[in-house]
């Protein structure tokens, strides 16, 4: 020992066991920022990632014409320039592939590195203005090899010849609308476009910036430089969101949120770590009064604790950090297995860097911060302290414990807990914190809920509609085998008619749901009975912000030429087979829809498919739908789609839901580390109490009644603190963008009281554990 | 009327070269109303004597029976609760509980019964310990003598059967000690208690009817001084 601070190291290995509560505070409060800042940084890449497949990597987009274009290329913050222009993106504008209307989209080869969906998947990008790629849907249907040759007629009437070399990725877009889309290079772009039009003089120039460069600023640069209107500027809005990019007052204002809410939570660390070293100096009062006794000045006393402070933080930030990125790695494994295909660019074994700082640096201050005013109390100890022998954590009591109101040991409980207001302000100040945290954060949910529609259960992968000529053309034996196809899971039918109400003459549009349906939609029954529908007495209204048929209500209508009553036996919330928002809607079984209209066929088939569906089983769909229903129907295939949104659910479900329980966990703790130290603290004091005669049992009741304190008061407080914030975090977020009020947020205050008296159990636990171990007659001579 | 029979008592710490034998084959027993003094150098086996009566720490070898009943035969929560209701406790260092004031730490061991004290009894012995116009007072507003009377106070409220003084005067002062034992003498003559305290101090053992030496584990009676 070559300084007095080396008395530190011997200290740790002797108090090591005392020391441990302290170290785990730090381990925990670094554990909780660094899964926190990695789980944003991976939900920040997972929905990069997400974007730039959908999206694409590109961050602004130009409408200029080519010498603006050349001089946009030469800036030096352009990293990837390319020309992008479209054709009958409507599929209405006459260019058509054997009579098939069909998207055309030109562009720079350079292109598909900014956008996933300019892919070739088999053969080469056109090079020249005679090469073509078909998009794979427009291969199958027409039967097309790569090198073989295609005709596409414009609506000048041309007819023009091109080569086959390569097949182009169905896009989310073109699957759903079930449509050709072919790729030019832009030389074919121009050459077909026509004279004259603004395609043939402008195009959008797609750019991606270099790394660490102000986007804005270099977008407004490009507006100035080229005098471009508001129209012929694009931006990569999600993007350049994920890229912290964006100049969006509403995002900026989410930003501002998420960054008032990482202070919440570094505040609660700081919380949780002071708490913890007070203790611990407290409890070393005596020790701290010798070392003034043996000639330590008060400065040198307040050196010892920071620089012991800082020692624990050797072992404990490696631990949290370590857990909290092994926490990250499970996570990102989870949204992988959950959603393989979306999530596959998202690193399994990839460590959030800046998780990893933000813990490293938020247990540096906190510590440093934390061990301010107890290395302050330290080194205010007297040494007089040390050889009186007052030394110790019970501090004399203000006033008595009221035995007349609870029996002695509850009451003492009690009494442990609000004796010091000081000690117990902090205490159920810190829970309280925890449960507006969770409030705060529970409000996101609700964003969630809004700013990402999760697929209702009926959310078909195909949707086959038939023209509406003939309406209800599908015979109900054809659905019926449709369904034993392989990779088909189950299929969804409906018939569609329009029926008039003769008392006003309008229409109203009756569906028919099967059984299966009807039942899935009571989920969304705002009033009403569905075993009526279901018996076929009664129909489903659908509701309508300006109208809807009231439930109970018998309506007329003239179906098949007679008059028929319908009776309206609920009302259900909007559903997707609205056809008309303006038209009321009815809901009714197969059943009634057959005796009212006469008809025994359907308009529609919602097809869900098995996971492991091939894309030759969706052909044998398609060509069974096809020789069924014959050339005018949709096939619309929203498989990508579909997952898509569901992807997008997905990563933002385990993030907001992580987040959740990260912060329950930050309460679960803190209240399992705050009675644990008290308990600690007060252990002479139980010997005491053992040996005058207090039971196990008793004393256990005691810690219970000093945790069920802080706790209760802790909730009290943490509602009224956390509801007026939950309040105006829900209007920022919601009620502003969506128009929804605010009401309540009663499963938040269930799991809230749920996880805080799971703690209280769980907290009181291990004290009881320790006091059923504890030997009196070594704890009552001991300290 | 026997009250303490100990019967063998052997009790030995550490293995090896660190091996100390606290406690050889100590017998004795003692009568209602006797006060017995137990002295002996330090780490002489004198605490560990009385943790092992009072129930409080357990004998390698040996019986303790106290008003017949065997305390080392008994269950930990049947322990306690005899101990409670048996057996009073005055420790050095007082041991009151901060948060209780003068009245209630006397009647703890009756709370923990859950039982309605009597509040007879408890006024009866606050008028004995001179504490009465500091009933409420909480024992942060006491003097080391003051607070040693509640604790003996808080002995007595239950008449138990034995009552086990661990240095009860060793952070007093002179006239403080002096009222303790007093006091002490007061709770074996007039209320019959049986009275065993350990001390340092030879002076404190005139109070005594009888003192025994522990010495190297090892316990001899010195005979009786005062009767």
């Amino acid at each position: 020992m070559k300084h007095y601070l080396d008395l530190i190291k011997i200290s740790a290995k002797q108090h090591r066991k005392q020391n441990r509560m302290t170290r785990l505070c730090i381990v925990l409060a670094v554990f909780l920022v660094t899964v926190i800042f990695g789980m944003a940084d991976m939900e920040m890449r997972s929905q990069y990632i997400q974007a730039v497949k959908t999206d694409g990597g590109w961050h602004a987009a130009f409408v200029m014409d080519e010498e603006q274009g050349a001089l946009l290329g030469e800036r030096p913050e352009v990293k990837e320039i390319a020309r992008y222009g479209a054709l009958n993106y409507n599929l209405e504008g006459g260019y058509q592939i054997k009579g098939v209307e069909t998207g055309i989209c030109g562009f720079d080869k350079e292109f598909q590195e900014m956008l996933p969906d300019a892919e070739i998947l088999e053969g080469t990008f056109p090079e020249t203005a005679g090469e073509i790629a078909l998009n794979e849907n427009a291969m199958d249907r027409l039967g097309m090899q790569i090198g073989g040759k295609v005709s596409m007629t414009t609506p000048q009437g041309d007819a023009r010849q091109y080569q086959i070399t390569g097949i182009a990725k169905n896009t989310a877009l073109t699957a759903e609308l079930d449509a050709f889309c072919v790729f030019l290079n832009t030389d074919g772009f121009l050459a077909l476009s026509p004279e004259g039009t603004g395609a043939a003089r402008e195009m959008l120039y797609y750019v991606e910036f270099r790394k660490f460069c102000n986007i804005q600023k270099a977008i407004g640069e490009i507006r100035t430089q080229f005098e471009l209107e508001d129209a012929q500027v694009r931006q990569n809005t999600k993007v350049l969101m994920l890229m912290l990019q964006t100049r969006d007052s509403y995002l900026l204002s989410f930003y501002l949120l998420a960054g008032i809410l990482a202070v919440l939570v570094m505040i609660a660390g700081i919380f949780m770590i002071t708490a913890s070293m007070n203790s611990s100096i407290a409890r070393r009062t005596e020790f701290f009064g010798m070392m003034r006794c043996l000639g330590a000045t008060g400065k040198q006393v307040v050196r010892f604790v920071r620089k012991e402070a800082l020692s624990w933080c050797k072992e404990a930030i490696p631990a949290g950090v370590a857990a909290g990125v092994a926490v990250t790695w499970a996570l990102c494994g989870m949204l992988r297995f959950l959603s393989p295909g979306l999530f596959d660019g998202l690193p399994v074994l990839g460590i959030s860097w800046l998780g990893a700082a933000a813990g490293i640096l938020m247990g540096l201050v906190t510590v440093l911060l934390a061990a301010r005013s107890p290395a302050k109390r330290a080194g205010a100890v007297s040494p007089l302290t040390a050889v009186s022998g007052n030394a110790g954590t019970v501090h004399a009591a203000k006033r008595a414990a009221h035995t007349r109101l609870f029996k002695v040991d509850m009451a003492l409980g009690i009494h442990h807990a609000s004796g010091s207001k000081k000690n117990f302000f902090l205490v159920a100040g810190s829970f309280a914190f925890s449960i507006v945290l969770f409030l705060s954060f529970g409000t996101l949910i609700d964003f969630m809920h809004h700013a990402v529609t999760p697929l209702r259960a009926s959310a078909p992968d195909i949707a086959v509609n038939v023209g509406s000529e003939e309406m209800n053309r599908i015979p109900a034996e054809f659905a019926e085998d449709l369904e034993e196809y392989p990779g088909v899971k189950r299929i969804f039918r409906k018939g569609y008619a329009y029926l008039t109400m003769p008392a006003d003459g309008k229409d109203v549009v009756l569906i028919s749901y099967d059984e299966r349906q009807l039942r899935m939609a009571e989920d969304t029954m705002v009033e009403g009975k569905l075993s009526e529908v279901l018996d076929g007495k009664g129909v489903f209204s659908v509701f309508l912000e300006e109208r809807t048929l009231a439930c109970g209500s018998n309506i007329l209508v003239t179906a098949g030429g007679k008059e028929r009553k319908i009776h309206v036996s609920g009302i259900i919330e909007s559903v997707p087979d609205v056809l008309n928002p303006s038209v009321d809607t009815l809901i009714c079984s197969e059943k009634m829809f057959r005796e009212l209209t006469g008809e025994k066929g359907f308009a529609s088939l919602d097809i869900q498919l098995e996971k492991d569906v091939t894309d030759t089983q969706v052909q044998e769909i398609r060509k069974a739908v096809g020789q069924v229903c014959g050339e005018d129907y949709d096939f619309s295939d929203k498989r990508m789609r579909n997952q898509e949104v569901r992807g997008a659910y997905f990563s933002m479900s385990v993030f907001l839901y992580g987040f959740l329980a990260v912060i329950a966990l930050i309460a679960f703790f803190n209240i399992i580390n705050c009675i644990g130290m008290s308990v600690s603290a007060r252990m002479r004091e139980y010997g005491a109490m053992r040996a005058i005669g207090m039971s196990v049992g008793q004393l256990i009741r005691m810690v219970t009644g000093e945790t069920l304190t802080y706790t209760v008061f802790g909730v009290i407080f943490g509602y009224l603190a956390g509801l007026p914030l939950n309040r105006f975090m829900f209007r920022t977020l919601v009620t502003n963008r969506w128009g929804e009020a605010w009401s309540l947020p009663g499963w938040e205050m269930v799991v809230i009281v749920f996880v805080m008296l799971a703690s209280v159990c769980l907290a009181v636990l291990n004290p009881a554990r320790q006091i059923k171990r504890m030997t009196v007659v070594e704890t009552i001579s001991r300290e | 009327m026997e009250i303490l029979r100990v019967e063998n008592l052997s009790k030995v710490y550490g293995a090896g070269e660190a091996r100390v034998e606290a406690l050889k084959q100590v017998s004795f027993t003692m009568e209602r109303g006797e006060f017995g003094a137990v002295v002996g150098v330090s780490g002489s086996g004198k605490s560990t004597l009385l943790n092992c009566i009072g129930g409080l720490d357990f004998a390698d070898q040996g019986k303790v029976f106290l008003s017949g009943r065997d305390l080392f035969a008994m269950g930990e929560n049947e322990r306690t609760v005899f101990r409670r209701q048996n057996i009073g406790f005055i420790f050095q260092s007082f041991h009151l509980i901060q948060e209780l004031d003068v009245e209630q730490n006397i009647m703890f061991p009756l709370l923990l019964d859950y039982k309605k004290p009597d509040q007879e009894r408890v006024d009866e012995i606050l008028e004995v310990l001179g504490l009465k116009n500091r009933r409420k007072h909480l024992p942060g507003q006491l003097s080391g003598g003051q607070q040693q009377r509640v604790a003996i106070g808080r002995a007595l409220i239950t008449h138990p059967a034995l009552v086990l003084a661990d240095e009860p005067t060793g952070n007093l002062d002179s006239q403080s000690s002096q009222d303790v034992m007093e006091l002490l003498c007061k709770a074996s003559r007039h209320y019959q208690q049986t009275v065993l305290m350990i001390t340092h101090n030879m002076n404190l053992t005139a109070s005594a009817d009888r003192v025994f030496q522990v010495s190297d584990g090892k316990l001899s009676e010195l005979g009786g001084v005062c009767k």
